[in-house]
């Protein structure tokens, strides 16, 4: 089950002798750093960290807005049309990426968005929104509403008291929401191989599919770099962990 | 009957709230994907090539595509190719995930730390990394499992495991049912624990034998889990892309066609946007069936 990752970690601390052998050994006899150093000085490297940077940082920061807003109305309010709009949010989650491709990037080659991280991060917003969305009004549901109201009743407005009561009471739920739409924002690749044509806007993914060419692929550097593009997932994830698998079945058991 | 309407009234005015609170989320929603879904009806019915992009608006053909396509003995071989190896890796990653379940609860609880550990580390591998350490694996020089096979006495020196298709869908369908296993067998984990114990503690006085706990109390609560987990697999494991791009290095032969990569071609690679349009069309409607029964259940969730 874990042998993968324990391979993928291993061959990265290989000296090249023991990765081009024909008898690899499962645990290793040397240690280098020499992929490391071969994998952060290939070319493309910074710009492609920026890049999944800058992506991830407004992909988390807008959607959790936006998100916010609208899972606030859906789980605190009563309106007309509520039914549809929570239908619509499980339906297009549904919408497989795959079949999406073709109107999508026609759409964004007429805004003149391909090619640019700002369509990719308008993409990336969308694609997690309805996860994200879902999940905070699941939190707030678990929050009572008699805090806001008690506060209503003390005089606060509804700003108020959503600010003050409500928002710091959802803290651990919108950190957790945000390190999901970190982890799918960092690891998403379809999209930006579509979108982003150039290498100067690769993000960490591209980057990571660019290290097969013409001539092979460069095993030992390539295992570094994927072990790079795993850590930040790794912590992330370790932090969230049951809070997303229980979020998703909860309701499901309870029926 | 005045008071009536006065009332009505008011209860539209502190209606407008909702409206202001969801209306970013509807309109980046309707941008990015309920005007595609519109598009892509539009596209599937028009031709829409090189000479249709310059000029900015695709010809109406009626049901042209349509009938091109089902009449390809192509689409109908790629249909059930994308079928059968849908139905492996489904079958494969909820059946193996299951049992990990089911283990995970009888074990000693060091090593379900041990191997729940093991689960989210394969669960935070970013799909491009599973994919490369995976072909890393099955490389043709240098791959580790070509080592072992060779060292247990069968001579296969370098082998290419994509020559013959059906050993390539293999691994690559094993690389995706992978890396859906720790989601799938912690859900059912999070399920099974919650089965109450107190209520098979009374069924066993109550003289219930372990298969009549299981069929009356255990499997009710389960099945809405497992069915849930079918309908995601079946959703993400018929639209898989990148793994079998990734694997025969952009460039997949025919033999590799998948309905995703089917339609990615025929598109992108030759430019006939409508026939693409088309083929994707197809594969929303063939997982609308499937996923009903998931989007009623969730929507039972959203009206609590």
């Amino acid at each position: 089950m874990g042998f993968p990752v324990y391979w993928m970690v291993t061959t990265s601390f290989k000296p090249k002798g023991d990765i081009l052998s024909t008898n690899p050994t499962i645990i290793p006899r040397s240690f280098s750093f020499n992929n490391y150093v071969e994998a952060v000085t290939k070319e493309g490297f910074l710009r492609a960290l920026i890049n999944s940077v800058i992506v991830v940082f407004f992909t988390v920061i807008i959607s959790l807005f936006v998100a916010l807003f609208a899972s606030i109305a859906v789980a605190r309010m009563k309106f007309r049309g509520k039914r549809t709009y929570v239908a619509s949010i499980l339906l297009v989650q549904m919408l497989p990426l795959a079949a999406l491709l073709i109107p999508l990037y026609l759409l964004l080659s007429k805004l003149n968005l391909t090619d640019k991280l700002a369509g990719v991060i308008l993409t990336y917003i969308a694609f997690v929104l309805p996860f994200v969305i879902w999940t905070l009004r699941g939190f707030l549901m678990n929050i009572p509403v008699e805090l806001e109201e008690a506060a209503l009743v003390d005089g606060c407005t509804r700003p108020q008291a959503y600010r003050r009561v409500l928002f710091p009471l959802m803290a651990p739920g919108l950190v957790a929401t945000a390190i999901f739409a970190f982890i799918q924002a960092w690891n998403e690749f379809l999209l930006a191989y579509i979108l982003l044509s150039s290498q100067d806007n690769a993000t960490m993914p591209i980057w990571l599919a660019g290290f097969t060419n013409r001539f092979g692929t460069d095993w030992g550097p390539l295992m570094a770099a994927s072990t790079i593009t795993a850590i930040p997932v790794v912590i992330f994830f370790s932090l969230i962990q049951d809070r997303i698998a229980t979020g998703i079945t909860a309701g499901a058991v309870k029926g | 009957m005045s008071l009536g309407v006065v009332g009505q009234s008011v209860a539209r005015k502190t209606n407008i709230w909702p409206y202001l609170l969801i209306a970013p989320s509807f309109v980046a929603l309707g941008l990015i994907l309920g005007f595609p879904v519109y598009k892509l009806i539009t596209l599937s019915f028009e031709r829409y090539g090189l000479t249709e992009i310059i000029a900015g608006a695709g010809v109406f053909v009626g049901l042209g595509n349509y009938r091109e396509i089902l009449w390809d003995p192509q689409f109908w071989l790629i249909l059930r190719r994308t079928i059968f190896f849908t139905a492996g890796m489904v079958s494969v990653s909820i059946l193996v995930g299951g049992l990990l379940a089911h283990l995970m609860i009888k074990m000693h609880p060091v090593i379900r730390r041990i191997l729940n550990a093991i689960l989210i580390l394969v669960w935070a591998m970013p799909q491009l990394v599973s994919i490369s350490v995976w072909r890393w694996m099955f490389s043709f020089d240098f791959s580790i499992v070509t080592a072992t096979i060779n060292s247990l006495g069968f001579e296969m020196d370098n082998h290419n495991y994509f020559v013959n298709t059906f050993s390539g869908f293999m691994i690559i369908g094993g690389c995706v049912a992978w890396g859906a296993l720790p989601f799938i067998s912690i859900s059912i984990y999070a399920a099974l624990t919650q089965v109450p114990k107190d209520l098979i503690e009374a069924a066993e006085i109550d003289g219930a034998n372990s298969r009549q706990v299981f069929r009356n109390i255990t499997f009710p609560i389960l099945l809405p889990v497992y069915i849930i987990l079918i309908s995601l697999s079946i959703i993400w494991d018929f639209q898989v892309f990148s793994h079998i791009w990734i694997f025969l290095e952009s460039r997949p032969s025919a033999d590799y066609y998948t309905m995703a990569i089917y339609a990615f071609q025929k598109s992108f690679g030759l430019s006939e946007y409508g026939k693409g349009a088309a083929i994707s069309l197809v594969m929303i409607l063939a997982l609308v069936g499937v996923t009903g029964y998931y989007l009623r259940q969730m929507m039972r969730m959203g009206d609590e």
